[in-house]
Protein backbone atom coordinates (compact mmCIF):
# COMPACT_ATOMS: atom_id res chain seq x y z
CA UNK A 1 0.00 0.00 0.00
CA UNK A 2 1.29 3.04 -1.10
CA UNK A 3 1.99 6.16 1.70
CA UNK A 4 -0.30 8.57 -0.20
CA UNK A 5 -3.53 6.36 0.72
CA UNK A 6 -2.51 5.73 4.04
CA UNK A 7 -1.26 9.23 5.41
CA UNK A 8 -2.18 11.59 2.75
CA UNK A 9 -0.44 13.51 0.56
CA UNK A 10 3.26 13.88 1.81
CA UNK A 11 3.66 17.39 3.06
CA UNK A 12 7.52 17.33 3.29
CA UNK A 13 10.31 15.39 4.29
CA UNK A 14 13.57 15.97 7.02
CA UNK A 15 16.35 14.45 5.71
CA UNK A 16 19.36 13.09 8.22
CA UNK A 17 21.38 10.99 5.66
CA UNK A 18 19.71 7.82 5.33
CA UNK A 19 16.86 8.19 8.17
CA UNK A 20 14.87 10.45 6.42
CA UNK A 21 11.27 11.72 8.39
CA UNK A 22 8.02 12.70 6.58
CA UNK A 23 5.41 14.34 7.69
CA UNK A 24 1.81 13.56 6.04
CA UNK A 25 -1.61 14.98 7.64
CA UNK A 26 -2.20 11.68 9.37
CA UNK A 27 1.76 11.82 10.81
CA UNK A 28 1.32 15.41 11.49
CA UNK A 29 -1.84 15.45 13.69
CA UNK A 30 -0.21 12.30 16.09
CA UNK A 31 3.36 14.04 16.39
CA UNK A 32 1.54 17.28 17.38
CA UNK A 33 -0.88 15.47 19.50
CA UNK A 34 1.87 13.73 21.61
CA UNK A 35 3.49 17.16 21.77
CA UNK A 36 0.25 18.49 23.47
CA UNK A 37 0.02 15.73 26.13
CA UNK A 38 4.42 15.92 26.47
CA UNK A 39 3.59 19.68 27.45
CA UNK A 40 0.55 19.15 29.51
CA UNK A 41 2.34 16.80 31.79
CA UNK A 42 5.45 18.45 32.01
CA UNK A 43 3.71 21.77 34.09
CA UNK A 44 1.59 19.59 36.01
CA UNK A 45 1.91 17.95 39.25
CA UNK A 46 1.26 14.80 41.12
CA UNK A 47 -1.96 13.16 42.45
CA UNK A 48 -2.20 12.12 45.84
CA UNK A 49 -3.95 8.83 46.53
CA UNK A 50 -5.91 8.31 49.73
CA UNK A 51 -7.09 4.92 50.15
CA UNK A 52 -9.82 4.20 52.73
CA UNK A 53 -10.96 1.16 55.19
CA UNK A 54 -14.59 0.24 56.03
CA UNK A 55 -15.23 0.41 59.44
CA UNK A 56 -12.30 2.52 60.78
CA UNK A 57 -10.96 6.12 60.12
CA UNK A 58 -7.54 4.94 59.24
CA UNK A 59 -7.31 6.80 55.99
CA UNK A 60 -3.85 6.14 54.69
CA UNK A 61 -2.18 8.66 52.49
CA UNK A 62 -0.05 7.50 49.62
CA UNK A 63 2.09 10.76 48.24
CA UNK A 64 5.07 11.49 45.91
CA UNK A 65 8.23 12.53 46.97
CA UNK A 66 9.98 15.29 45.50
CA UNK A 67 13.15 13.28 44.24
CA UNK A 68 10.61 10.82 43.24
CA UNK A 69 8.24 13.74 41.34
CA UNK A 70 11.24 14.81 39.57
CA UNK A 71 12.70 11.50 37.91
CA UNK A 72 9.54 10.66 36.82
CA UNK A 73 8.54 13.91 34.79
CA UNK A 74 12.27 13.79 33.34
CA UNK A 75 11.02 10.28 32.31
CA UNK A 76 7.86 11.25 30.99
CA UNK A 77 8.82 13.86 28.88
CA UNK A 78 11.62 11.30 27.12
CA UNK A 79 8.83 9.02 27.03
CA UNK A 80 6.79 11.74 25.20
CA UNK A 81 8.97 12.54 22.99
CA UNK A 82 10.28 9.17 21.81
CA UNK A 83 6.41 8.55 20.93
CA UNK A 84 6.37 11.99 18.67
CA UNK A 85 9.43 11.03 16.82
CA UNK A 86 8.39 7.01 16.42
CA UNK A 87 5.55 8.87 14.49
CA UNK A 88 7.20 10.71 11.65
CA UNK A 89 9.83 8.43 11.70
CA UNK A 90 10.63 7.07 7.96
CA UNK A 91 13.11 4.33 8.58
CA UNK A 92 12.08 0.63 9.94
CA UNK A 93 15.43 0.52 11.99
CA UNK A 94 14.38 3.85 13.77
CA UNK A 95 11.40 2.91 14.64
CA UNK A 96 12.18 -0.04 16.84
CA UNK A 97 14.73 2.24 18.29
CA UNK A 98 12.52 4.57 19.71
CA UNK A 99 9.99 2.03 20.60
CA UNK A 100 13.30 0.34 22.72
CA UNK A 101 13.39 3.81 23.99
CA UNK A 102 9.90 3.77 24.75
CA UNK A 103 10.18 0.33 26.53
CA UNK A 104 12.77 1.29 28.79
CA UNK A 105 11.62 4.42 29.98
CA UNK A 106 7.86 2.88 31.25
CA UNK A 107 10.26 0.76 33.32
CA UNK A 108 11.78 3.56 34.64
CA UNK A 109 8.51 5.47 35.78
CA UNK A 110 7.38 3.08 38.05
CA UNK A 111 10.49 1.50 38.99
CA UNK A 112 10.82 3.88 42.39
CA UNK A 113 6.97 3.53 43.53
CA UNK A 114 6.65 1.74 47.21
CA UNK A 115 3.79 0.07 46.65
CA UNK A 116 5.14 -4.06 46.71
CA UNK A 117 2.34 -5.49 44.17
CA UNK A 118 2.99 -2.60 41.50
CA UNK A 119 6.96 -3.15 41.74
CA UNK A 120 6.09 -6.80 41.48
CA UNK A 121 3.96 -5.75 38.09
CA UNK A 122 6.59 -3.47 36.80
CA UNK A 123 9.42 -5.97 37.26
CA UNK A 124 7.03 -8.67 34.93
CA UNK A 125 6.72 -5.80 32.64
CA UNK A 126 10.54 -5.42 32.74
CA UNK A 127 11.37 -8.96 31.57
CA UNK A 128 8.83 -8.73 28.88
CA UNK A 129 10.53 -5.57 27.49
CA UNK A 130 13.91 -7.92 27.96
CA UNK A 131 12.55 -10.32 26.00
CA UNK A 132 11.41 -8.11 23.47
CA UNK A 133 14.22 -7.19 21.71
CA UNK A 134 14.24 -10.40 20.21
CA UNK A 135 11.72 -10.08 18.22
CA UNK A 136 11.82 -6.42 17.81
CA UNK A 137 14.99 -6.26 16.12
CA UNK A 138 14.98 -9.88 14.88
CA UNK A 139 11.79 -8.62 12.48
CA UNK A 140 13.36 -5.47 11.27
CA UNK A 141 16.35 -7.82 10.79
CA UNK A 142 14.59 -9.89 8.68
CA UNK A 143 12.65 -7.70 6.67
CA UNK A 144 16.53 -6.19 6.06
CA UNK A 145 17.68 -9.04 4.84
CA UNK A 146 14.61 -10.05 2.33
CA UNK A 147 14.68 -6.91 0.87
CA UNK A 148 17.96 -5.31 1.00
CA UNK A 149 16.24 -1.86 2.51
CA UNK A 150 14.81 -0.23 5.86
CA UNK A 151 13.49 3.06 4.49
CA UNK A 152 9.70 2.80 3.89
CA UNK A 153 9.61 4.83 0.85
CA UNK A 154 11.81 1.87 -0.71
CA UNK A 155 9.33 -0.79 0.77
CA UNK A 156 6.34 1.00 -0.33
CA UNK A 157 7.76 0.49 -3.89
CA UNK A 158 8.48 -3.10 -3.52
CA UNK A 159 5.67 -5.03 -5.97
CA UNK A 160 4.97 -7.76 -3.78
CA UNK A 161 5.56 -9.15 -0.27
CA UNK A 162 7.47 -12.34 0.01
CA UNK A 163 6.87 -14.92 2.98
CA UNK A 164 9.89 -13.93 4.54
CA UNK A 165 8.89 -10.32 4.75
CA UNK A 166 5.30 -11.30 6.21
CA UNK A 167 7.13 -13.23 9.19
CA UNK A 168 9.91 -10.77 9.79
CA UNK A 169 6.40 -7.95 10.04
CA UNK A 170 4.78 -10.55 12.53
CA UNK A 171 8.02 -11.04 14.43
CA UNK A 172 7.70 -6.65 14.49
CA UNK A 173 4.45 -7.03 15.69
CA UNK A 174 5.19 -9.26 18.50
CA UNK A 175 7.88 -7.14 19.72
CA UNK A 176 5.76 -3.86 19.68
CA UNK A 177 3.14 -6.08 21.15
CA UNK A 178 5.10 -6.83 24.20
CA UNK A 179 7.21 -3.64 24.07
CA UNK A 180 4.21 -1.81 24.70
CA UNK A 181 1.64 -4.19 26.73
CA UNK A 182 -1.17 -4.49 24.66
CA UNK A 183 -3.98 -7.66 24.78
CA UNK A 184 -3.48 -9.86 25.57
CA UNK A 185 -0.29 -8.81 27.70
CA UNK A 186 -1.75 -5.78 29.41
CA UNK A 187 -2.02 -7.61 32.59
CA UNK A 188 1.54 -6.08 34.23
CA UNK A 189 0.76 -2.61 32.88
CA UNK A 190 -2.91 -2.41 34.35
CA UNK A 191 -1.39 -3.10 37.92
CA UNK A 192 1.21 -0.45 36.89
CA UNK A 193 -1.57 2.17 37.17
CA UNK A 194 -2.20 1.12 40.63
CA UNK A 195 -0.28 3.73 41.52
CA UNK A 196 -0.39 7.64 42.70
CA UNK A 197 1.09 10.10 40.57
CA UNK A 198 -1.43 9.87 37.55
CA UNK A 199 0.07 12.39 35.10
CA UNK A 200 3.42 10.37 34.49
CA UNK A 201 1.52 7.12 35.14
CA UNK A 202 -0.69 7.91 31.37
CA UNK A 203 2.17 8.87 29.30
CA UNK A 204 2.73 4.86 29.74
CA UNK A 205 -0.77 4.40 28.27
CA UNK A 206 -0.69 7.21 26.00
CA UNK A 207 2.55 5.95 24.08
CA UNK A 208 1.36 2.17 23.74
CA UNK A 209 -1.97 3.56 21.62
CA UNK A 210 -0.30 5.84 19.25
CA UNK A 211 2.43 3.43 18.78
CA UNK A 212 0.11 0.85 18.21
CA UNK A 213 -1.47 2.61 15.37
CA UNK A 214 1.54 3.87 13.21
CA UNK A 215 2.79 0.10 13.77
CA UNK A 216 -0.04 -1.08 12.01
CA UNK A 217 0.42 1.46 8.96
CA UNK A 218 3.74 0.36 8.98
CA UNK A 219 2.96 -3.34 8.67
CA UNK A 220 0.47 -2.12 5.95
CA UNK A 221 2.92 -0.81 3.70
CA UNK A 222 5.30 -3.88 4.42
CA UNK A 223 3.03 -6.21 3.88
CA UNK A 224 0.37 -4.88 1.07
CA UNK A 225 -2.58 -6.50 2.34
CA UNK A 226 -4.89 -4.03 0.89
CA UNK B 1 -17.97 -19.53 35.06
CA UNK B 2 -17.68 -19.89 31.60
CA UNK B 3 -14.18 -21.53 30.32
CA UNK B 4 -13.20 -18.32 28.55
CA UNK B 5 -13.95 -16.46 31.43
CA UNK B 6 -11.68 -18.82 33.42
CA UNK B 7 -8.93 -18.09 30.76
CA UNK B 8 -9.38 -14.44 31.00
CA UNK B 9 -9.04 -14.23 34.76
CA UNK B 10 -5.62 -16.25 34.38
CA UNK B 11 -4.61 -13.76 31.94
CA UNK B 12 -5.25 -10.96 34.70
CA UNK B 13 -2.45 -11.88 37.03
CA UNK B 14 1.01 -10.49 36.01
CA UNK B 15 3.55 -13.47 37.08
CA UNK B 16 2.07 -15.56 34.33
CA UNK B 17 2.02 -12.86 31.41
CA UNK B 18 6.02 -13.16 30.80
CA UNK B 19 5.24 -16.66 30.78
CA UNK B 20 2.59 -16.86 28.29
CA UNK B 21 4.47 -14.39 25.80
CA UNK B 22 7.65 -16.40 25.74
CA UNK B 23 5.11 -19.11 25.07
CA UNK B 24 3.71 -17.24 21.84
CA UNK B 25 7.04 -16.16 20.82
CA UNK B 26 8.33 -19.07 20.88
CA UNK B 27 5.57 -20.97 18.84
CA UNK B 28 6.10 -17.84 16.37
CA UNK B 29 10.18 -18.47 15.75
CA UNK B 30 9.15 -22.38 15.21
CA UNK B 31 6.80 -21.47 12.87
CA UNK B 32 10.51 -19.25 11.26
CA UNK B 33 12.23 -22.71 10.37
CA UNK B 34 9.41 -23.70 7.52
CA UNK B 35 9.43 -20.46 6.24
CA UNK B 36 11.49 -20.47 2.82
CA UNK B 37 14.37 -18.49 2.95
CA UNK B 38 14.49 -15.05 0.86
CA UNK B 39 17.40 -13.11 0.96
CA UNK B 40 17.69 -10.41 -1.07
CA UNK B 41 21.47 -10.27 -2.44
CA UNK B 42 21.38 -6.23 -3.54
CA UNK B 43 21.66 -5.07 0.00
CA UNK B 44 21.89 -1.53 0.41
CA UNK B 45 25.06 -1.86 3.43
CA UNK B 46 26.89 -4.86 1.64
CA UNK B 47 29.46 -6.48 3.58
CA UNK B 48 32.66 -8.46 2.29
CA UNK B 49 33.13 -12.43 2.12
CA UNK B 50 34.04 -13.40 5.52
CA UNK B 51 37.44 -13.82 5.49
CA UNK B 52 38.53 -12.11 2.36
CA UNK B 53 40.11 -9.20 4.20
CA UNK B 54 41.77 -11.17 6.31
CA UNK B 55 43.00 -13.45 3.79
CA UNK B 56 44.01 -10.94 1.43
CA UNK B 57 46.57 -9.68 5.14
CA UNK B 58 44.68 -6.00 4.99
CA UNK B 59 45.63 -4.80 9.36
CA UNK B 60 41.78 -3.16 9.31
CA UNK B 61 40.04 -6.38 8.27
CA UNK B 62 37.06 -6.80 8.72
CA UNK B 63 36.14 -3.28 8.46
CA UNK B 64 38.90 -1.94 5.49
CA UNK B 65 36.13 -0.11 3.11
CA UNK B 66 39.30 1.47 0.61
CA UNK B 67 39.63 4.46 0.18
CA UNK B 68 42.73 6.86 1.71
CA UNK B 69 42.16 8.96 4.01
CA UNK B 70 42.35 12.80 2.78
CA UNK B 71 43.00 11.57 -0.66
CA UNK B 72 40.64 8.89 -2.18
CA UNK B 73 37.26 8.35 -0.85
CA UNK B 74 36.25 5.15 0.35
CA UNK B 75 33.25 2.13 -0.96
CA UNK B 76 29.92 3.37 0.95
CA UNK B 77 26.73 2.68 -0.50
CA UNK B 78 24.00 4.92 0.91
CA UNK B 79 19.86 4.82 0.03
CA UNK B 80 19.73 8.25 -0.25
CA UNK B 81 23.02 9.81 -1.96
CA UNK B 82 21.95 13.01 -2.27
CA UNK B 83 21.26 13.70 1.90
CA UNK B 84 24.76 12.42 2.15
CA UNK B 85 27.09 14.92 0.20
CA UNK B 86 30.46 13.48 1.81
CA UNK B 87 30.07 10.02 1.68
CA UNK B 88 32.80 8.23 0.94
CA UNK B 89 35.66 10.63 2.85
CA UNK B 90 35.78 9.82 6.14
CA UNK B 91 35.81 5.99 6.18
CA UNK B 92 37.65 4.58 8.07
CA UNK B 93 39.51 7.87 9.74
CA UNK B 94 41.91 6.85 12.24
CA UNK B 95 43.79 8.31 15.30
CA UNK B 96 47.77 8.60 14.94
CA UNK B 97 47.58 5.91 17.99
CA UNK B 98 45.64 3.48 15.79
CA UNK B 99 48.05 4.36 12.97
CA UNK B 100 50.39 3.38 14.55
CA UNK B 101 48.79 -0.22 16.64
CA UNK B 102 47.71 -0.58 12.45
CA UNK B 103 51.98 -0.79 11.42
CA UNK B 104 52.91 -3.34 13.95
CA UNK B 105 49.40 -5.53 14.62
CA UNK B 106 47.85 -7.35 11.89
CA UNK B 107 45.01 -8.33 13.88
CA UNK B 108 44.10 -4.57 14.34
CA UNK B 109 40.36 -4.92 12.81
CA UNK B 110 39.47 -7.48 15.61
CA UNK B 111 41.36 -5.96 18.27
CA UNK B 112 39.79 -3.62 20.82
CA UNK B 113 41.79 -0.64 19.90
CA UNK B 114 39.18 -0.25 17.06
CA UNK B 115 36.01 0.68 18.91
CA UNK B 116 37.12 3.99 20.00
CA UNK B 117 38.55 6.64 18.55
CA UNK B 118 40.26 4.28 16.01
CA UNK B 119 37.89 2.84 12.88
CA UNK B 120 35.06 5.32 12.74
CA UNK B 121 32.25 3.15 10.50
CA UNK B 122 30.56 5.46 7.98
CA UNK B 123 27.15 3.98 8.41
CA UNK B 124 26.96 4.09 11.95
CA UNK B 125 28.42 7.67 12.13
CA UNK B 126 27.35 9.57 9.12
CA UNK B 127 24.68 8.27 7.17
CA UNK B 128 22.58 6.51 9.82
CA UNK B 129 23.46 9.18 12.45
CA UNK B 130 20.86 9.25 14.40
CA UNK B 131 20.54 5.45 14.94
CA UNK B 132 23.45 5.79 16.82
CA UNK B 133 22.28 9.17 18.62
CA UNK B 134 19.19 6.94 19.42
CA UNK B 135 21.10 3.68 20.80
CA UNK B 136 23.40 5.53 23.20
CA UNK B 137 19.97 7.77 24.41
CA UNK B 138 18.77 4.17 25.29
CA UNK B 139 21.64 3.34 27.07
CA UNK B 140 22.00 6.43 29.03
CA UNK B 141 18.09 6.42 30.28
CA UNK B 142 18.97 2.92 31.79
CA UNK B 143 21.73 4.42 33.58
CA UNK B 144 19.75 7.64 34.35
CA UNK B 145 17.39 4.62 36.18
CA UNK B 146 19.81 2.66 37.46
CA UNK B 147 21.99 5.79 39.51
CA UNK B 148 18.35 6.96 40.78
CA UNK B 149 17.43 3.76 41.89
CA UNK B 150 21.19 3.44 43.46
CA UNK B 151 21.49 6.51 45.08
CA UNK B 152 17.90 6.82 46.99
CA UNK B 153 17.42 2.97 47.54
CA UNK B 154 20.52 1.86 48.87
CA UNK B 155 23.09 4.68 49.13
CA UNK B 156 20.98 8.04 50.34
CA UNK B 157 18.43 5.63 52.39
CA UNK B 158 18.76 7.17 55.75
CA UNK B 159 18.73 10.83 54.15
CA UNK B 160 15.35 10.13 52.63
CA UNK B 161 12.55 12.54 53.72
CA UNK B 162 10.51 12.18 57.10
CA UNK B 163 8.21 9.61 56.16
CA UNK B 164 4.21 9.91 56.37
CA UNK B 165 2.85 8.88 59.72
CA UNK B 166 -0.52 8.73 57.52
CA UNK B 167 0.84 6.03 55.25
CA UNK B 168 0.20 2.58 55.41
CA UNK B 169 3.53 1.56 54.60
CA UNK B 170 4.61 3.24 57.81
CA UNK B 171 6.71 1.49 60.63
CA UNK B 172 6.83 3.56 64.03
CA UNK B 173 10.22 0.93 64.78
CA UNK B 174 11.93 1.49 61.56
CA UNK B 175 11.26 4.88 62.07
CA UNK B 176 12.53 5.21 65.55
CA UNK B 177 15.89 3.06 63.91
CA UNK B 178 16.47 5.92 61.54
CA UNK B 179 15.91 8.68 64.32
CA UNK B 180 18.33 7.08 66.62
CA UNK B 181 21.28 6.41 64.00
CA UNK B 182 20.88 9.69 62.17
CA UNK B 183 21.82 11.64 65.81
Amino acid sequence: MDLASLGGNILGTIPLGDIVLYVTPFHLFMFVVVLIFTALIAISRTETQVEGSFGTLKDHKVSVGLSEFKSRRFLAIICGLATAGAMITGDLFNFTLFIALIGIVNVGIVSAVKQIDVLDAAYQYGIIAMICSLPLFGGASIILASTGTLSLFELASMATATPMMIFGSLLLLMGVAGETGIAPFFATKAEMFRTPGSPFILIIHLSSLFVIIRTIEILLIIIKII
Amino acid sequence: MSRIGRFWNKLANPDRIPKLFALVLGLLLLVGFVIPLDLNVDQIYPRPVPQVQIDEGIPTAPYDRGGEVLKLPGITKAQYPENSKSIGWITSYMSPQAIYVQSISPYFGTSIYSSPGGLIDEILYYTRGFDTILESTILMMSFIIASFLAANFTMNRKKREAPDKNSKYYDPTIESERLSEEE
